[in-house]
């Protein structure tokens, strides 16, 4: 019995990690800015690009392997360093205040410049460098060879939930977003500088979604197309969690997560299915997600 | 002359017409866009009908429309398709042509999703330069182009067709595969492993969510229930085309504990299965069966012993191949202008070309020297035997081709920095297919083992 209750944890929580790094940045952007980036999926889809040229460099130079996991870090880092700052302040901030439709129109429109951005950079055919996953070797866990690097994943992903939260409960910069999101005008009112904020929370948007990218690169590989099927992903959970929770899209990739390892155990031919039927069960009973809730709207 | 390029400019306003239904502006209801779609392609067969003469004259260019995948996952299969094309037409080129007039081809990518390629279809053949389709690699693209190419009577050449569906009526005019088909390519590979591994008790599958993963599950499951009827399949997955992550799937397949994995996944999917499959000991628990192994063996470190094979004849390292200097030279020329060898979509592409060009050498020895019509041409495609590079492509009386299936396994070979194919058989193409008309799955049905213990054993193809 156990021998069959461990696999399909492990793979829940190795699935729901991917998906998590997928959709806590959309979700910490929609609660700070108010905007659900559709062009998340493509920033995900260039941290893998990035990460795997980085680490297919240390290999073809013959630097030291290990290098590759400070590759993974650095290229999220580069990722939100370029791409955060100029989307926010070169695009999403004329967003601001405007129809949501006309957000997702705008991030739409962005998603398909980046896409085609990076088919003309990294060309068509599939990337893949997996040294990182190679280096960690495998532990044989209940009958299954797993990777230690889905370990160290879920790890990661635990890692994210618990410094985000030490970032918004016990930092000044996590104040500052506590109190933008709380109440802009009176924020700024007080004397916060809300595009400094929203530059920051949306770069930090971008790393994590970037990191997510980036992490995933050594067990999977990167083609056209992975941005637009991650936005989608990201999005069913973020809408689970409650758009904005922290906490939710932890517990929504879990579910989700879940969703898809039942389907492929016991019926293969719903895989695909699996964690939409899932967002839409618990948006049937709590329409604004499991940790959202509905706000008063101010005049 | 003048009237030749008036029916140019007509069909090509029409087909643009069309593409513009196509997308759905201004129709909202279902009947208009029925008849709208039905004035069209009636306009556009008039047109192309109405031009038999004006197409006998000889063209600037032998033009080809060729679909493929050029983007998205399906390019790493596809790609080497297109860049065989490229190889062969320049080929042709530097000989002369085909009866003297250069090939120029068209290339369409098939990742744009059926709708597209049906409009692409459409705008290629209403342009008479376009004599031929080199269409398509996608079993789903080829049952869709299939109605038109009969509709619009333009010589159709399935490159890479594999469904079985395909010409199952019999009815076919204009399209043509001379390759063979699902039926014979996944009874071989369950031949081959009762052959290799005659104690087989359970299979697992893992192959992708669409017609040409199911249909071969479904054959290579009722071959070996025919053969060996105490084989069970202990798990079916049908994972998406184009997902990148395969571990859950992988889990799944090792609680299953297999004898036997089988997969018919391909392109980049095919890519990332083995990467991710091999670390997690899929390769030494369980006999991997890959059907389209071949193209990832430059590629991806495979471990010695799995089965792979090249869904036909096509592989430029056969015996068979290797005793053809054209193949010889074909390979080699690929090598050095892509930086790889050809793998077996490459030279199912360049078969494909070869078949064209002796379609078009046998209708114009018939008709006198004179260019030959579309219909001339799907003539000569009827009932024809090309030697091609690999083999030989027989087109049967329902317009299937017939080709020998070349199975094996992965070996290593100090003349090569990768795998190879070793231990290999080759069946013949006839020995594997029904009779025309009759239903493949029933015929399955009826195999016995003394079917099987009839046909060569591994290791017998050196």
């Amino acid at each position: 019995m156990l021998n069959a209750i461990i696999p399909l944890l492990l793979d829940s929580l190795a699935s729901a990690a991917l998906i998590f790094f997928a959709a806590v940045g959309l979700t910490l952007v929609f609660s700070v800015l108010r905007v659900l980036n559709v062009a998340h999926g493509s920033l995900y889809s260039i941290g893998g690009y990035v990460a795997a040229s980085i680490c297919l460099f240390i290999a073809s130079r013959q630097l030291n392997p290990y290098l590759s996991f400070l590759a993974l870090l650095f290229s999220a880092v580069c990722v939100a360093a370029i791409f955060g700052p100029l989307i926010e302040r070169g695009l999403v901030r004329w967003t601001y205040g405007k129809s949501e439709a006309v957000q997702i129109l705008i991030t739409f429109g962005l998603f398909l410049i980046l896409e085609d951005l990076q088919r003309v950079i990294f060309g068509v055919q599939s990337f893949y460098e997996d040294a990182p996953m190679r280096l960690l070797g495998t532990t044989s866990i209940g009958g299954v060879v797993y990777l230690n690097y889905q370990i160290l994943l879920i790890a990661m992903a635990l890692l994210v939930v618990v410094g985000l939260r030490l970032l918004i409960n016990h930092t000044r910069l996590g104040r500052l977003i506590t109190a933008v999101v709380t109440d802009r005008e009176m924020a700024q009112s007080i004397g916060i500088d809300t595009n400094r904020i929203f530059i920051l929370a949306f770069s930090l948007g971008v790393f994590l979604a970037a990191l997510g990218g980036a992490l995933a690169t050594p067990t999977s590989g990167i083609a056209p197309g992975l941005g637009a099927d991650t936005m989608v992903l990201a999005f069913a959970v973020a809408a689970i969690g409650g758009l904005g929770q922290i906490e939710g899209a932890a517990l929504a990739s879990l579910i989700v997560g879940l969703a898809r390892v039942l389907a492929i155990y016991l019926a293969p031919s719903l895989d695909a299915v699996a964690p939409y039927a899932a967002m839409l069960i618990v948006l049937l009973i709590r329409p604004y997600g499991l940790f959202g809730s509905v706000t008063a709207r101010r005049i | 002359m003048a009237s030749k390029g008036i029916s140019i400019v007509i069909a090509r306003c029409l087909s643009s017409l069309e593409r513009l239904f196509s997308l759905d502006r201004g129709l909202p209801h279902g009947n208009v866009r029925w008849v709208m779609d039905g004035l069209v392609g009636a306009l556009a067969l008039g047109v192309v009908a109405a031009t038999p003469a004006a197409a006998q004259e000889k063209p600037g260019a032998v033009g080809l429309g060729i679909f493929t995948f050029t983007s998205g996952p399906a390019a790493a299969y596809g790609m080497p398709g297109k860049n065989a094309a490229d190889l062969m037409i320049d080929e042709i080129n530097a000989k002369g042509g085909i009866g003297g007039v250069p090939v120029s081809a068209t290339y369409v990518d098939e990742a744009q999703g059926a709708q597209g390629v049906i409009a692409e279809y459409r705008r290629l053949a209403g342009d008479t330069k376009n004599q031929v389709m080199i269409a398509a690699l996608s079993s789903a693209n080829c049952l869709a182009l299939a109605p038109l190419a009969e509709q619009l009577e333009v010589p159709t050449v399935g490159w890479n067709c594999d469904t079985h569906q395909l010409l199952m009526d019999g009815k076919s005019k204009y399209v043509f595969r001379p390759n063979g088909n699902t039926v014979p390519e996944f009874i071989a590979y369950a031949i081959y492993l009762l052959d290799r591994k005659p104690d087989v008790k359970t299979v697992a599958i893992i192959n992708p969510d669409y017609a040409f993963g199911h249909d071969a599950a479904k054959i290579f499951t009722a071959a070996l229930k025919a053969l060996k009827p105490d084989v069970e399949i202990v798990a079916e997955l049908y994972p998406k085309l184009g997902s990148p992550n395969y571990q859950t799937e992988i889990s799944r397949l090792t609680t299953a504990r297999p004898d036997v994995v089988f997969s018919n996944l391909w392109g980049a999917d095919l890519e990332n299965f083995v990467r991710q499959a091999a670390p997690r000991g899929i390769f030494t628990s369980s006999q991997v069966i890959l059907a389209l192994g071949e193209t990832v063996l430059q590629r991806v470190p495979l471990p010695d012993g799995v089965i792979v094979g090249v869904l036909g004849d096509g592989w430029w390292m056969s015996p068979d191949a290797k005793a053809k200097p054209e193949t010889v030279k074909f390979a080699e020329a690929y090598k050095a202008r892509f930086g790889e060898y050809p793998v077996f979509p490459s030279i199912k592409m360049a078969n494909a070309l070869i078949y064209v060009k002796a379609a078009y050498d046998v209708a114009m020895q018939k008709n006198g020297g004179k260019w030959p019509t579309r219909a001339e041409l799907a003539a000569a495609m009827k009932g024809s035997k090309v030697e091609t590079l690999t083999g030989t492509a027989q087109t049967r009386a329902d317009n299937d081709g017939v080709v020998d299936q070349i199975v094996g396994v992965t070996v290593k070979t100090p003349a090569q920095q990768f795998p190879v194919i070793g231990d290999m058989v080759r069946y013949k193409g006839d020995s594997l297919m029904p009779q025309v008309g009759h239903d493949p799955l029933a015929w399955i049905a009826t195999l016995k083992p003394e079917f099987a213990k009839s046909l060569p054993k591994p290791g017998s193809y050196k």
